[in-house]
């Protein structure tokens, strides 16, 4: 009787406590899908195709990662502002969503090391006679809100002490202002203002040269202490790059030399 | 289930700031309602005016006004004008697109009221041997505006309210703009999304209270 009774208990131990140590990694193997936040307002890294269907850099990354995982991908929308509500709440597993890693927003959660790295490009209306990163110091600039580029703007912007900064939701918005002259530039990650500017469809401006922010390393994200899934990430990416995956997908959507992912003389 | 651990004190660092961002708020809701005011008292005349012209427009307005989002309305006073080369910073944008829609609001509240007063005691006041417009003014329309009051008032929550639909056209002054950019940078979004409904609950339940307390001196018999 004692007997059973412990084995019952050391049983019950055992599934409860097995149980407890399914992390998110065995979570999305078990459950058959791999749920990626991704921002499909942001050519050429997330946007729609003619039928509606998501395209881009970063959903064809989604993709690979769910194919390594063997489970299938689902793409979830989440504009900028969205994506850690998305995450917290339990609507995504993992964010594809060019997240700048900074050390602010790692207080909350989880970064793999950097897949991808942005530079800054200056975009102004043609009107506004701005040919340079400096010639924005008082004018109405703006970005889109949340992004690494519009927290570095802000601060310059309050830094010069003159002039008006303007945070847009979506990047769409801060183009359709740019060419309606009620931005005279904006700064953005130089594929997007590329992008954009290619598409004719915000007529009026023009990419004028390169803003002197630091590189803007974007990495995956997850729950903090999800350790088990963001040492796959980690790994993941790193094979993205061995196998010449990510030089492959670079040259898809973006074109032109293929950034480093890695900060001279320093180990992460 | 909420994967998430708290950290208020992060956000109530930040608290100073969004009481700033508060007062703009307040700021913007007041003025747009004294503009609607202004406006929906002038729209009601027009319905009044029996001329066709302006009670058209009047309707058109209130019609608009009612039965499309503030949020449409609000964009179009910035990228909508925009488009033809007439540029709204912002803020005036935001008070433009709220005033707009208190207008319609108030104008249909103030019909509602008139439609409250029975129309012998205008005809009373000129059996008296007061002008129309002196039985307007005089009997009329003080009934008018007390009976509207407190719908009044509930226009005046919702104007607090619809200020942060701002951060749609690059608003980043008022509380709503503030607890975005807060959230950007650091990522907590639910310690400042609750901070922000709590200060955004607080207005609205002070500015009934103001309007209560308001009406039980002016209204008193």
């Amino acid at each position: 009787m004692k007997f059973s009774v412990l084995a019952f208990s050391l049983l019950a131990t055992t599934v409860l406590t097995s149980q407890a140590h399914a992390d998110k990694l065995d979570d999305i193997i078990s459950s058959g899908t791999l749920r990626c936040a991704v921002v499909l307002d942001f050519p050429p890294m997330g946007s729609r195709d003619e039928s509606n269907n998501p395209i881009g850099f970063d959903v064809d990354y989604c993709n690979d990662l769910a194919k390594a995982l063997g489970v299938t991908a689902e793409i979830v929308e989440t504009p900028f502002p969205e994506r850690i509500p998305a995450l917290m709440s339990g609507r995504v597993d993992v964010g594809v969503a060019s997240t700048s890693d900074t050390l602010e927003r790692a207080k909350t959660v989880g970064m793999t090391v950097p897949y991808f790295a942005f530079e800054m490009a200056v975009t102004a209306n043609e009107k506004s006679g701005i040919k340079s990163f400096e010639d924005m110091k008082g004018k109405v600039v703006g970005a889109t809100a949340g992004t690494y580029e519009a927290i570095a703007l802000e601060k310059q912007v309050k830094a010069w002490g003159v002039g008006e900064f303007r945070p847009y939701q979506t990047q769409a918005d801060v183009f359709l202002a740019l060419s309606q002259g009620q931005l005279d530039a904006t700064v953005s990650t130089s594929t997007v203002a590329q992008a954009n500017v290619k598409t004719g469809k915000f007529p009026g401006i023009a990419v004028v040269g390169k803003a002197p922010f630091d590189i803007d390393y974007v990495a995956l994200f997850t729950n903090r202490e999800e350790y088990g899934l963001i040492n796959y990430l980690n790994l993941f990416i790193n094979q993205q790059v061995r196998t010449g995956r990510y030089a492959e997908l670079y040259g898809k959507w973006v074109g032109g030399e293929v950034p480093s992912l890695s900060v001279n003389g320093v180990y992460r | 289930m909420l994967n998430y651990t708290f950290h208020w004190n992060q956000a109530f660092k930040a608290l100073p700031q969004m009481l700033d961002g508060a007062l703009v708020t307040l700021q913007i809701a007041l003025l747009s309602m004294v503009i609607g005011l202004a406006l929906a008292l002038t729209l009601t005349a027009f319905r009044l005016s029996g001329n066709r012209i302006l009670s058209g427009f009047a309707t058109t307005w209130v019609e608009i006004a009612r039965n499309t989002p503030a949020l449409f309305q609000i964009y179009m006073a910035h990228f909508g004008l925009g488009n033809f080369g007439i540029h709204l910073s912002p803020y005036t944008a935001l008070l433009v697109g709220i005033a707009f829609n208190n207008a319609g609001y108030l104008a249909e509240n103030f019909r509602g009221a008139l439609k409250a007063i029975p129309d012998t005691q205008a005809r009373a006041g000129r059996s008296l041997g007061m002008t129309p417009v002196q039985a307007f003014r005089l009997i009329v329309l003080p009934q008018m505006l007390r009976i509207a009051f407190l719908p009044v008032t509930n226009q005046m929550v919702w104007a607090i309210l619809m200020t942060s639909l701002g951060v749609t056209v690059g608003m980043n002054t008022d509380l709503a703009g503030i607890t975005q950019e807060l959230n950007a940078r650091s990522f907590r979004t639910f310690e400042f999304f609750a901070l922000a409904a709590v200060i955004y609950y607080i207005i609205a339940k002070l500015v009934t209270l103001a309007a209560r307390l308001l009406a039980a001196r002016m209204f008193r018999y």
